[in-house]
């Protein structure tokens, strides 16, 4: 996007290259998944602690490869479903991987995977305490939002639909009303995505990046999906930037009739 | 049988591919030392026994690439030869392990039929179009090939697919292996595995050449080597039968259930990366029951014989490969697809020890080290 203007893709002061965040789970091989990464042009990867037992340095060689993609890593909080369990996960992700950064997941509903609101905040008002920068993964639900901002977090970070349902944009309504209303707060549509189209409609309504990882590391061609991934983001990006026309109910030619060449009439 | 008959070979590590190794090469008349860090009867330490032991190219091709379809076919025409030069080597006959081509089934509730169809348009990406590899059966037909999978409204039957006995095949090949005057050493563990010698820790021993089929043990030895962390259950029930290996499709789990002898079914298994040798966690137990129990709930009153916990060897590509030097063959990486992939990587051992042809695939598999 070298001929447009566009504001830095800007999270907690810090500038980031890409409006494209990637997850580093569920791909056919650590090889494919940074080739993925590579493909992207990713500036930042989520990843997942979950599952694993730190304190034997269980999973080095799989960190060392995502380590090696030199993205700013993004450690998640995935699976958790109490503030206490999201906590003591984020604690021990700031000391393995050492940042402050981290996506917060306080899972409500164990089927869909829904973000427990209630948790979420008093998870999020604990964690920035200690002094974390969190993006919680939330819901559409401004008021949510809004309690989210109150307890500090400066990133949010709504659904799109249910991690990993690929339905894409379920509540548009919904996730309209949050960017008009929070118009400063970086937005990134989190979860949900299945296709390309999806995240570049989401860009074109404003939000700020997208995050994403089943549908790329699921695709069948998990490296080319990845690329379709980031031109469609950088397409809607220059598509929300260079203003979209409004829908019209009748036909306007964009060649006036009275102007037709001489040729065309017969 | 054309190259030197002299050769003395030293086999390091006794799982899967370590005994099918020394098993093929004694049986050309060559001299094998087979070395195992942990038991040979009890307790072994190899994946082999962890796994369910499923020869399944279809369902692997799904999650990971053509290559591993295209050596697991490779595979299928392989497993039963073995077999059966396995009984007839044997001077007191055993039993064959049970090798048992009856197909997999690919199941999914009706809520979660997306998954089902994915996975078929996942072969059909892999594969083609080609209709001979999969089927759909339909509600009366997936009674009729399983009467306890009623519950579904329909299933993917994948024909091709096998799956063996694989705790009886590991002990026939022990027995074998005796029979043919391998020398197996057990709780003799070897960190220095090189060209031309291994090192016990008290004793440098020479050979013409060694054979690295450590698995994950190798980890120092192979810089890229990981261990992907797999849990298991094995349940006991009479109240179910099952024919052959179900996979069960859920937005959370990827699930199999293969029937095992004496009414025993190993349930399994998860994926996590990482190297944590630590008993089944109860997060896991919860998964693998419940998904045995939304299968059928007639599981309920199975009981739980046992967990067990392994970790797979896996290369950054998910690969397996064999490096070779002068005097070494370093074997490993063959991650999730032991049973699927082993007959492949132990033919083309064979064919660089006795300097045959190149077997199948050994451009792919086949990496020179200088």
């Amino acid at each position: 996007m070298n001929e447009c203007k566009d504001s830095p893709f800007s999270l907690y002061g810090e500038t980031l290259a890409s409006r494209f965040v990637l997850g580093t789970a569920l791909y056919p091989s650590p090889q494919s998944m940074k080739d993925s990464i590579a493909a992207s042009g990713t500036a930042m990867v989520t990843l997942s602690l979950r599952r694993q037992n730190p304190q034997q340095q269980d999973g080095d060689t799989f960190w060392q490869y995502i380590r090696e993609s030199g993205c700013r890593l993004l450690p998640n909080t995935a699976g958790c479903k109490t503030p206490k369990e999201a906590i003591n996960l984020a604690e021990m992700s700031r000391e393995l991987f050492e940042t402050e950064w981290l996506k917060l997941e306080v899972i409500g509903d164990d089927y869909n995977l829904q973000p427990c609101p209630f948790g979420l905040v008093e998870a999020a008002a604990e964690l920035v305490k200690r002094g974390f920068k969190v993006l919680p993964y939330t819901t559409d639900d401004l008021v949510l939002a809004q309690k989210l901002l109150d307890v500090g977090c400066e990133v949010l970070m709504p659904w799109g639909a249910p991690i990993g349902t690929g339905q894409g944009l379920l509540n548009r309504y919904n996730l309209r009303t949050l960017r008009e209303r929070l118009p400063d707060v970086p937005l990134i549509v989190d979860a949900g995505l299945g296709a390309p189209s999806q995240a570049a409609e989401a860009m074109e309504m404003g939000f700020d990046g997208i995050l994403l990882n089943t549908a790329v590391a699921k695709a069948s061609d998990p490296v080319l999906m990845a690329r379709a991934f980031a031109g469609a983001i950088d397409s809607g990006r220059m598509a929300f930037l260079a203003g979209l026309i409004q829908k019209s109910q009748t036909a306007s030619p964009s060649t006036p009739t009275l102007g037709q060449p001489f040729w065309h009439q017969s | 049988m054309n190259g030197a008959p002299s050769q003395h070979i030293a086999v390091v590590g006794a799982g899967l591919l370590g005994r099918l190794t020394a098993w093929r090469l004694a049986r050309l008349g060559l001299a094998v030392d087979l070395f195992e860090a942990g038991s040979l009867r009890d307790t072994p330490k190899a994946a082999a026994f962890t796994a369910a032991a499923m020869i399944s190219p279809l369902s692997e091709v799904v999650d990971s690439e053509r290559l591993i379809y295209d050596m697991g076919l490779a595979s299928l025409d392989l497993w039963p030869l073995f077999l059966q030069q396995l009984s007839e080597g044997l001077s007191q006959p055993l039993q064959p392990a049970s090798y048992r081509e009856d197909g997999s089934l690919v199941v999914a509730h009706q809520q979660d039929s997306a998954l089902l169809q994915q996975f078929a348009e996942r072969l059909q990406f892999h594969l083609g179009n080609a209709t001979e590899h999969s089927q759909w059966l339909q509600q009366n037909q997936l009674r009729e090939l399983e009467p306890d999978l009623a519950g579904f409204h329909r299933g993917l039957l994948l024909p091709r697919e096998a799956h063996i006995d694989n705790h009886a095949l590991l002990t026939q090949l022990l027995t074998a292996l005796q029979q043919l005057n391998v020398n197996c050493f057990e709780r003799t563990p070897i960190n220095n595995v090189n060209a031309h010698y291994i090192d016990t820790g008290t004793q440098k021993r020479e050979y013409d050449w060694v054979i690295d089929c450590r698995g994950f043990g190798a980890k120092s030895d192979i810089k890229d080597l990981r261990g992907v962390r797999g849990e298991v259950l094995w349940v006991e029930t009479g109240e179910i039968e099952l024919q052959r290996p179900v996979r069960f499709m859920h937005p959370k789990y990827k699930l199999y259930v293969v029937p095992k002898p004496n009414r025993q079914f190993i349930i399994g298994a998860t994926e996590i990366e990482s190297e944590d040798l630590s008993p089944i966690s109860l997060r896991s137990t919860l998964e693998l029951s419940s998904a045995l129990y939304a299968l059928n709930p007639a599981f309920a009153e199975a009981r739980v014989l046992r967990s067990d916990v392994n970790l797979r060897p896996s290369l950054i590509d998910n690969r397996p490969r064999i490096v070779t030097k002068p005097g070494l063959l370093r074997a490993n990486g063959l991650h999730r697809h032991g049973y699927l992939l082993a007959p492949v990587v132990v033919e083309n051992l064979v064919a660089l020890i006795t300097q045959q042809h190149p077997f199948s695939f050994a451009d792919t598999l086949i990496e020179a080290q200088a």
